[in-house]
């Protein structure tokens, strides 16, 4: 098996996942780059934790009433999906789109919005939009239900503009007005009870009541409108047909779909390769999956360039550390703290700061965020009674024939976490750290031993690195 | 909404609810009910499960079926006498102690009608007598306690002490093995029924663990079954299940036939009223809500229509019936009780 092949498949799995442990990518590598690419993008049966088991053990993610149980609930279906993707281009919209409990406090709809990012999150783009215009949580977050014929509220309709699909400078302000009296008589059922409910926070008398999209036909503003230079008689759908039709959206998507996937920064060769997401963009009518494809079969995605070029958010890095570690495969004690983990690390799922969502990349990282990252990657990872640390200390045993160099357990344990490249000054320290107690004895550990602890130490410090950061 | 379901021969009357959902830390109102208890003075012991964030409250709610809230006991979450992790199930003895499951702690900890801790027992392992997740929890006439060991996959036969006598059952689908069972239930001649959780069917078995018969299969039609927790057997031989992952009460009779289900109607217990007393304006929005609606076909799973739908059981997770032949029913997500008479 080439080093490079397993080197471009981790790099994959990463960006389209959460990472692998290192029989899954040796699974992947045999079945082959274009093959994996293709399961991902039509993801099957995503064999997560099933739901009765959850709703048995934990009456919080059964009620889903509180908002860490909502995120630790989503949180479980990353961990152990076997379709990635569906995950993470969940994460994708949820970080476009971003809807938060704040002013909602109803926790269970941002969590269906996050299903309907599954089932539509990898289709047309516009579908998804018509989605995400009737989502109840969207409709709430953003004020919809206020947006009544001849008494517009802009708020979801410029934000559909320059926040979701085109961006700033593409459109005028009487756009975003046209745009709102399509959107009027958008709302949910019960909108007024509802409205009253979450505005007070209220439980009473037993517990939420979910909400679902409504539309009233009498409180829609049928009139003529006149919507980036075309006129008619607009509903909500009509809007969004000619939104997908315009260079900027598709601009816009692709350079958000490629900085969520390949880098954080854009270059020239970057550049190339939104360009030519952009044209898949219109050759396959809007559909994402295509514009994905586009990305990851590009000379720029495969390049050593794109690798480690993006930061880890918080819950790729979570979920990348305990799918390593193989915790929390079954549901948990104390299980609902994992949420608050990432929100601990700047990424409250559920909860994004504003309707900008997150301030990504290089951001993620400020001097709170990376002692909370490095404490949880490090405690998952160095704890030899994980499942997925004792599948590295028994690949080590394995392969080792004999007592380990300090340089050997250092790449053993870089390729084993990876492969994972560091710089030298790093790779030197480490050394030096698993020198201080010379070679390791694997050929007789036992659970827990002083030899397992080494390596678990040493998982330690790797996860611990810069390099680890990033994906 | 009719008040009553009937068949020929059976008829369940929908008395009230009681209950209103409680955030807090004691008081009334319930958290996350999971199972319900009646002293022989009538007295309804309601056991919170709670949500993490009041697992330090864990706690049985004692009230009335006049709905006064008379009293709790709990010494929240631990593992000290009277803690519990994760509460499960409670049953009486013939002298008013309560039993209580805890399948975190592989034990089961007594009360008396006070909340006076009495003692504990069971160790966790798969020997005989060992416990790995007790779950549901029944008393026969002779204060023999029946304790679903739901990862050991059996049942297991224990004196009030907690003195292990015999056990039964190991995984399996074939008749007389188990997956993860929960709810469990005796009869008034002794004859012991499991709700086979995983299997979606009630088992029946002697007082000794021999197989009887199995009722229903996987489904959402009538007489089938998704994930049953709970079991209760009337005088008469009916067979009370809850029928957890359809969100319903299904009622079978002596010879396993399907009777009659309810899907819920619950309504304002005398807490809700006084919550919306004093809540004016949330009152006069609810007015004109639809509170039944129809819904979008990605709602159309049992699970997805009760969280959409105040009225029917969402989280059904035991049933419970008393001397006077009344029906309990717990509903984990609505912290509520809902009560049917049998006619």
């Amino acid at each position: 098996m080439q080093q490079h092949d397993m080197a471009l498949m981790a790099h994959l799995l990463r960006r389209a996942g959460f990472g692998a442990t290192r029989d899954e990518l040796e699974a992947a590598v045999a079945q082959g780059y274009e093959a994996v690419v293709e399961q991902l993008l039509y993801p099957g049966d995503a064999q997560s934790m099933p739901e009765d088991l959850i709703r048995r053990y934990h009456v919080d993610q059964s009620e889903l009433r509180q908002l860490d149980a909502a995120g630790t609930n989503w949180l479980y279906r990353m961990i152990t999906t076997t379709c990635p993707l569906e995950e993470k281009i969940a994460l994708f919209w949820h970080s476009l789109f971003a809807t938060g409990y704040a002013k909602l406090n109803q926790a269970r709809a941002l969590l269906n919005q996050i299903d309907m990012f599954r089932r539509f999150g990898l289709g047309r783009f516009d579908a998804l939009l018509v989605e995400l215009s009737q989502d109840p949580a969207m409709l709430l977050w953003l004020d919809n239900n206020n947006n009544h014929k001849g008494a517009i509220n802009e708020n979801y309709g410029r934000e559909l503009l320059e926040l979701f699909a085109m961006g700033i400078g593409n459109y005028t302000e009487q756009d975003i007005k046209e745009c709102s009296r399509a959107f009027t008589g958008w709302t949910l059922a019960n909108a007024e009870y509802m409205a009253v409910r979450a505005s007070k926070d209220s439980i009473w008398p037993y517990g939420r009541i979910a909400w679902h999209f409504q539309y009233r036909d009498y409180d829609h503003d049928d009139g003529h409108k006149t919507f980036l230079g075309e006129t008619g008689p607009f509903n909500g759908e009509d809007i969004i047909r000619i939104i997908v039709r315009q260079e900027a959206t598709a601009r816009f998507i692709s350079t958000r779909l490629f900085q969520f996937f390949a880098a954080d920064e854009i270059d020239a060769e970057g550049e190339e390769a939104i360009q030519a997401m952009m044209r898949t963009y219109f050759d396959a009518d809007y559909e994402i999956r295509a514009v994905l494809r586009t990305l990851f079969h590009s000379p720029y995605f495969q390049s050593a360039h794109a690798r480690y070029a993006r930061v880890k958010c918080p819950a790729e890095l979570l979920v990348g550390a305990i799918r390593l570690a193989g915790s929390y495969r079954m549901p948990t004690l104390g299980a609902h703290k994992l949420a608050d983990q990432t929100f601990y690390m700047g990424q409250g799922l559920l909860q994004p700061p504003s309707v900008e969502g997150w301030h990504e990349g290089a951001e993620w990282i400020d001097s709170g965020s990376l002692v909370e990252r490095i404490n949880f990657m490090a405690r998952e990872l160095s704890n030899v009674q994980n499942p997925g640390v004792r599948a590295i200390i028994t690949r080590l045993a394995a392969t080792a024939g004999g007592p380990l160099t300090p340089t050997q357990l250092v790449d053993q344990c870089l390729d084993l976490l990876g492969p994972l490249d560091v710089d030298p000054p790093t790779r030197a320290a480490l050394i030096d750290f698993a020198a201080r107690d010379g070679d390791l004895h694997l050929a007789t550990h036992q659970p827990g031993d002083t030899a397992e602890q080494r390596v678990g130490n040493m998982l330690r410090m790797i996860v611990s690195t810069r390099e680890f950061q990033l994906a | 909404m009719s008040t009553q379901t009937a068949t020929a021969d059976l008829t369940l009357q929908y008395v009230k609810t009681i209950g209103i959902v409680n955030n807090g830390y004691n008081g009334r109102g319930f958290a996350n009910p999971y199972d319900v208890a009646v002293s022989r003075d009538g007295r309804i012991f309601v056991l919170n499960r709670c949500d993490p964030a009041r697992a330090a409250a864990i706690r049985v709610g004692i009230c009335t079926l006049d709905e006064a809230y008379v009293g709790e006991f709990g010494k929240g979450f631990g593992t000290g006498d009277g803690q519990f992790a994760w509460p499960v199930a409670m049953a009486f003895d013939s002298q008013d102690r309560l039993y209580i499951t805890d399948e975190y702690h592989h034990r089961i900890s007594m009360f008396d009608t006070t909340g006076t801790f009495l003692g504990k027992w069971g160790v966790p392992g798969s020997n005989p007598g060992a416990l790995n997740g007790p779950a549901g929890i029944a008393i026969n006439a002779e204060d023999h306690v029946y304790v679903v060991d739901q990862h050991n996959h059996r049942i297991q036969k224990f004196t009030a002490a907690g003195e292990y006598l015999l056990h039964w059952g190991e995984a399996g689908t074939r008749d007389g093995q188990l997956m993860l069972p929960w709810g469990i239930c005796v009869d008034t001649q002794g004859y012991v029924y499991v709700a086979d959780w995983r299997n979606d069917r009630i088992q029946k078995f002697t007082p000794d663990g021999r197989f009887v018969a199995r009722f229903g299969e996987t489904g959402q039609g009538e007489g089938q079954f998704n994930r049953p927790s709970g079991v209760a057997v009337d005088p008469d031989g009916y067979i009370y299940v809850a029928d957890w992952g359809n969100e319903r009460v299904q009622v079978l009779g002596p010879d396993g036939s399907f009777q009659l289900l309810l899907r819920g109607q619950a309504t304002l217990s005398k807490w809700a009223e006084e919550y919306f007393a004093s809540n004016p304006e949330e009152w006069e929005m609810r007015l004109v809500a639809n509170l039944t609606p129809d819904l979008p076909p990605h709602l159309h799973t049992p699970y997805h229509i009760s969280s959409q739908t105040e009225p029917y059981f969402w989280g059904p997770v035991s049933v419970t019936l008393d001397h006077a032949q009344r029906l309990y029913v717990p509903e984990t997500n609505r912290h509520r009780v809902q009560i049917y008479q049998k006619r």
